[in-house]
């Protein structure tokens, strides 16, 4: 500490200065890594021992997980279930994000606070909501027997329909913000140019606009996916029996059967996924950037 | 402005609209379903009545579960704001290669599948006893608060000028007056942004909770995830209301003071 003050008032060598002031950086970055180092670290190489201690030989969790034919369907459904979601949520983040990028003023802040205000909200309020939305005597079947549409109540609840439903409502603001990024970031000019060389405002779109925000469209699918693949209580809450997630399936291993270490392979095949989502994707991510605007 | 694109963009528009209606109407579906009489959901209610507040905080087991939350989330949010400032003044001092990796680090509770952390800190709370205790779930939330706090505060630190830090040292100023003088308040902004978001996240969050809180320390969420998992009641469309407006009023708290702040140092404040 005192090592900075002298430094600058009695040149006494760089070298004093430097490691004084590695010292310190040192010292302001150590509660948080021996807190992580601790706390996270540490409790996932437990899992990792666990996942590899079977008695039947070090890797046999991870092949009884592999050959079981529930967990392959279980896994191929929560995979088929994010890519859903994942299409889903882009579709309908890009005229949102369109939006976005078209209003001033007061209803920019509007639009701004329904994108940001979902991120505040706990994910097992909304998926109450949902609940009582799409119940046999709610509101959506009131609707559409008002209308119509149906004469008598559908089942919306407990099935795909609603984990879709549920999921995407939940992912969406993870879609709209680096779609948006990437809009702002297109320049004027080039839309200008086109409209000017005689181009429709189809082909303008398609060829100048779209590509030029393919960037923030990956990123935003990326993230989607990846936080889908993890996805627990709202799958847990809206979906059926049959809706299973790899995650609901880590969760039975844990607390109904007892079988720890296929809990953990099956949480360490589920983050090789994960990290290789992240990999591939790696290229239009900056996760930092949608953790701020949070 | 630019001619026929433009002007064709009424439909997406409109599409844009719709989404966003989608994202935020769906959210207070709640309220009108905890202000009902009837002992039976019902949206929108035939008539109102808050008995069911009544019952909420009538009931003892709901409100030591709004209790378990608070003192929880108080806990992770002055641990995280503490040693996640402290790791955004050390990682601004990093080499940029460092950075990096510094950074990855702090965020990667965010990317681990939730599930995954939840039964690792299950199977080692038990074993070091702090399973079913405020302080165990407290840390454990600080994992997603932390990231929050450490961006949060770094953006502000980017904000900063680093002559007025020369500037001070120069005039004599040691470490601790330099961070009291000049560096605290420039991240003001980001701790207080940092530190409501770690809250919310906190109060919030239920995977976690649902694998460590035990008996001893079960929070509001984990016992509205037990209620709704059984039946719809009224009473959890009123601990989900509860849990709603106390969100909503931290939200625009949290937005004016870092807005404010924001405008006061002539800086973009429309992302905080």
């Amino acid at each position: 500490m005192t090592g900075v003050e002298t430094a600058s008032a009695v040149p006494r060598g760089a070298r004093d200065q430097r490691s004084a002031r590695a010292a310190m950086t040192a010292g302001l970055l150590l509660p948080a890594a021996l807190f992580l180092a601790g706390w996270f670290l540490w409790p996932l190489g437990q899992l990792l021992v666990l996942s590899l201690s079977a008695p039947e030989g070090a890797l046999s969790s991870y092949k009884a997980t592999a050959e079981s034919q529930v967990f392959r369907t279980i896994f191929v459904n929560t995979l088929w279930l994010a890519v859903v979601v994942t299409l889903i949520c882009t579709v309908l983040a890009y005229p949102a994000a369109w939006l976005l990028t078209r209003v001033r003023g007061f209803w920019f802040s509007v639009a701004l606070y329904c994108v940001l205000l979902p991120f505040w909200i706990s994910v097992l309020v909304r998926t109450f909501s949902w609940m009582l939305l799409l119940e046999r005597n709610g509101p959506v079947n009131g609707l559409l027997l008002a209308i119509g549409a149906t004469d008598q109540p559908l089942r919306l609840l407990f099935n795909q329909f609603s984990v879709y439903v549920g999921m995407v409502h939940v992912l969406l603001p993870y879609a709209i913000f680096p779609i948006y990024a990437s809009m702002l970031k297109v320049d004027r000019r080039l839309l200008l140019a086109s409209d000017g060389l005689g181009a429709s405002s189809r082909t303008t779109f398609l060829r100048v606009f779209l590509p030029l925000t393919m960037p923030g469209v990956m990123a935003g699918a990326a993230f989607v996916f990846l936080l889908a693949l993890g996805f627990y209580i709202t799958p847990a809450l809206l979906g059926g029996p049959q809706n299973l997630t790899a995650a609901m399936l880590i969760d039975s291993f844990v607390n109904e059967r007892l079988v720890w270490p296929l809990a953990a392979a099956a949480s360490f095949i589920l983050l090789f996924m994960v990290l290789a989502v992240l990999l591939l994707a790696s290229r239009f991510i900056a996760i930092g950037s949608v953790v701020v605007m949070k | 402005m630019s001619g026929r694109y433009q002007r064709r963009s009424i439909l997406g528009e409109i599409a844009g609209a719709l989404v966003l209606a989608f994202l935020v109407m769906p959210i207070f579906a709640v309220v009108p379903a905890s202000v009902n009489s009837a002992s039976f959901i019902k949206i929108p209610p035939e008539a109102y009545s808050v008995r069911w507040y009544g019952q909420f905080f009538g009931d003892a087991s709901w409100v030591s579960a709004l209790a378990n939350s608070a003192e929880v989330a108080v806990l992770a949010t002055v641990f995280s704001v503490v040693i996640g400032t402290s790791a955004a003044l050390g990682i601004e001092r990093l080499p940029s290669a460092l950075r990096s990796i510094a950074v990855g680090l702090v965020l990667s509770p965010l990317i681990v599948p939730v599930i995954m952390i939840s039964i690792s800190l299950y199977y080692v709370t038990r074993s070091i006893g702090l399973y079913g205790t405020p302080v165990g779930l407290a840390l454990s939330h600080s994992l997603l608060c932390l990231p929050f706090v450490v961006l949060n505060v770094g953006v502000s630190l980017k904000r900063l000028d680093p002559n007025l830090v020369r500037a001070a040292e120069g005039l004599g100023a040691g470490p601790w007056r330099v961070f009291r003088t000049v560096t605290f308040p420039a991240i003001v902004p980001g701790l207080v942004g940092g530190a409501t978001f770690a809250f919310v996240t906190s109060f919030d969050e239920v995977v976690i909770s649902i694998f460590i809180a035990g008996y001893g320390a079960k929070t509001l969420p984990v016992k509205l995830w037990e209620q709704i998992r059984v039946e719809f009641t009224p009473v959890a469309a009123v601990a989900s209301t509860v849990i709603l407006g106390l969100t909503m009023v931290l939200f625009v708290l949290g937005r004016r003071v870092t807005m404010k702040k924001a405008a006061a140092a002539g800086t973009e404040g429309a992302w905080r």
